[in-house]
């Protein structure tokens, strides 16, 4: 489907924004994750949950996206 | 599970701790009370002692693949003291060696820098009017700046020598300090002789300390071979003796009896009781106790054959409460299936499912985890089959193909998330009801389900009567239902309720994969199209390299995508809806800790 320049760059800025969003929150629990799990790793689960949580932001850019792209 | 108390006589207790060992079915409780806990019995501590010993021997030894060897402790505790100084003097001796062989390592280096300017070693030492310096110069630039000429230059390819007269040294110094890329020190040696003889001879030494070195591990793995095989074996039997001789110290006792009190799973009461009166010849006193507050029960996982390896995966996150669901049987029902979903090709189901066939003879410790995986690789070939995909190219003309259905695929995607969502409200639904009763699970979990039917219901209204009647319909469900969800979870559960939303939406990463999983395959087979298309035989070649080393490497990035995507919208979206967790997981007295 052809859309528009400024819906495009909007699509892409809401993609790529959310993106860098999630990467920065993951990094920051990702790293006290891994630091957790040294001194006990039994808390794996835990610090899995803790880091899929800002994945949400991403998805979120993804859906906004599609709806600009007029996708859906 | 049913908590139990053992009482009987002290004469007993050895008796009792073996069977109770043997049974593995008793998770004994630590006694907390007026009386005094047990002793352990009186060689606990010299076996505790031996095992350190065993254990930091093991650790001085060189690893070996041996076969365990059947041992009396006897015969090892006389020669173990032997075996550990001889191990430790190799050790020490192999240190030493190692420590001189670096620094002939590093004379000889330095030596080999020099070897070309056929300086003999003294010349390298300052005396009393003349001085020394060794290093990386740009001797270009040196001669320019110097100005006098009190001294010598010395070129090799990778070093530099300049003997100067000490009467000018600060201006020599000065330019070569300027001069000077890199200074090398003089190492001590006793060698005489020119750097290129003493270079040799460094070399010899070297060698011969090497040789003595493999010589003292030659020694060592000798040792190793003899003992190795019996001390693993020993660490096992005196690990399982000590845990033995200490259980004790979780019994009440007084001065002639014990107590015990600990759960048992309840259908084999009947088999302890029977046991322990055998071993103690009647003299034993069973009988059901009463749970004390607050006290935890453990929690035994109870599932078929094809839920076991999913439980691993539920114990990932938290053991279940004891009278809570076990959400494993979910994980076997959804998480395949949105692996699938996602990845969904044939030849991809197919390598995933080599991947963890190797993982499971691999890591032996994580073969439930892989066992669930197969799972996964299953449906990821099934659902190839079903859009018609191999390793990203289309096998037949599918009506599930996914290149060309991507708008309802991502509503698909968030058909599966509302559907998986109220799932887990109503399994939540199932443990409020359990736990606190039926008007409990309709208030906090049923209310939820009705707060979704208020919003389908106003959407339709709305799009078929208009604003005023769609309003209406959504208003007049969704009132009670909000005084029924601030009945049944408190404020918690009104702020809660954009979670629902973002949940839901969360799903739409089963699409975002798919897409993924979809274009990635397609790329690897563009790159490698116009070398294999080209028909020589080069490109050929060219172009299954790229193939093979492309979907080697799809193939560990899908396991973790689909692996990681896919848990996590079952640990975060949905267990959040209904699962607690933080049971204490039944731990047998003699069964081995995985």
């Amino acid at each position: 489907m052809a859309i528009g320049s400024f819906p495009a760059i909007g699509a892409a800025l809401a993609i790529a924004v959310s993106a860098i969003a999630t990467a920065y929150a993951q990094a920051k629990i990702g790293s006290a994750g891994v630091g957790a799990l040294a001194e006990d790793d039994s808390l794996f689960g835990s610090v899995l949950i803790l880091t899929a949580i800002p994945e949400t932001i991403v998805i979120f850019g993804l859906v906004v996206s599609l709806v600009v792209a007029g996708f859906i | 599970m049913t908590k139990i108390s053992v009482t009987g006589s002290k004469e007993h207790l050895e008796d009792v701790i073996e069977e109770l060992h043997n049974l593995q079915l008793m998770d004994i409780n630590q006694y907390e009370g007026e009386l005094d806990t047990g002793e352990p019995v009186s060689e606990a501590e010299d076996l505790s002692e031996l095992l350190v010993d065993v254990r930091s021997l093991l650790s001085k030894m060189p690893e070996l693949e041996v076969e365990n060897e059947e041992v009396r402790i006897g015969e090892v505790q006389k020669d173990i003291r032997q075996v550990k100084e001889e191990i430790e003097g190799l050790n020490q001796q192999e240190e030493e060696l190692e420590r001189e062989i670096e620094q002939t390592r590093e004379k000889k280096q330095f030596f080999k820098k020099l070897k070309e300017t056929k300086l003999e070693i003294n010349n390298l030492k300052p005396s009393e009017t003349l001085d020394v310096f060794i290093g990386k110069l740009d001797a270009s630039k040196f001669e320019a700046n110097v100005g006098v000429d009190d001294y010598q230059l010395f070129h090799s390819k990778s070093a530099d020598v300049v003997v100067y007269s000490k009467r000018k040294a600060d201006r020599i110094e000065t330019a070569l300090e300027e001069a000077a890329r890199d200074r090398f020190k003089l190492p001590k040696t006793n060698f005489s002789g020119t750097c290129q003889e003493v270079y040799k001879k460094l070399d010899k030494k070297l060698s011969r300390l090497e040789d003595r070195c493999s010589e003292i591990e030659t020694k060592e793995a000798s040792i190793a071979e003899e003992w190795r095989g019996k001390l693993v074996y020993l660490e096992t039997y005196l690990t399982e003796k000590i845990e033995k001789a200490e259980a004790p110290i979780k019994f009440a006792t007084t001065q002639r009896t014990f107590t015990a009190k600990g759960w048992i799973p309840t259908d084999s009461f009947e088999k302890i009781e029977e046991r322990l009166a055998e071993v103690s010849k009647g003299k034993i006193h069973i009988e059901k106790a009463q749970q004390d507050e607050k006290e935890q029960i453990p929690v035994k996982h109870e599932n078929n054959r094809a839920v076991k390896p999913f439980e691993s995966l539920t114990d990932l996150v938290s053991v279940p409460r004891y009278n809570e669901l076990d959400p494993s049987f979910i994980l076997l029902l959804t998480f395949p299936l949105f692996f699938g979903f996602m990845i969904g090709d044939a030849g991809y189901g197919i390598t995933t499912g080599i991947v963890f066939l190797a993982g499971m003879k691999k890591f032996p410790q994580a073969a439930k985890i892989f066992k669930a995986l197969m799972w996964t690789s299953a449906s990821t070939v099934i659902f190839g089959l079903l859009y018609g995909e191999m390793f990203g190219t289309q096998i037949y003309q599918s009506p599930f193909y996914r290149g060309d259905l991507w708008t309802p695929f991502f509503y698909l995607s968030i058909a599966i998330g509302i559907a998986h969502i109220n799932l887990g409200l109503l399994i939540g639904a199932y443990n409020e009801y359990k736990q606190h009763g039926l008007m409990e699970a309709i208030f906090a979990k049923l209310s939820w389900i009705l707060l979704q039917v208020a919003a389908v219901a106003g959407y339709f209204t709305f799009t078929n009567y208009g604003t005023v009647p769609g309003a209406l319909v959504g208003i007049g469900i969704a009132t009670p239902t909000l005084i029924m969800l601030l009945k049944g979870e408190g404020v918690e559960g009104i702020v809660e309720i954009p979670s629902l939303i973002s949940n839901i939406l969360s799903y739409a990463r089963l699409f975002g994969v798919s897409v993924a999983a979809y274009s990635l395959a397609g790329t690897v087979n563009a790159i490698a199209d116009p070398a294999m298309s080209s028909g020589s035989l080069l490109g050929i070649a060219l172009g299954t390299t790229v193939l093979l080393f492309g979907h080697t490497l799809l193939t560990f990035l899908k396991i973790m995508e689909g692996f990681l995507q896919g848990i996590r919208l079952h640990y975060v979206e949905m267990f959040g809806w209904f699962y607690e967790g933080g049971g204490k997981k039944y731990a047998p007295f003699g069964a081995k800790q995985s």
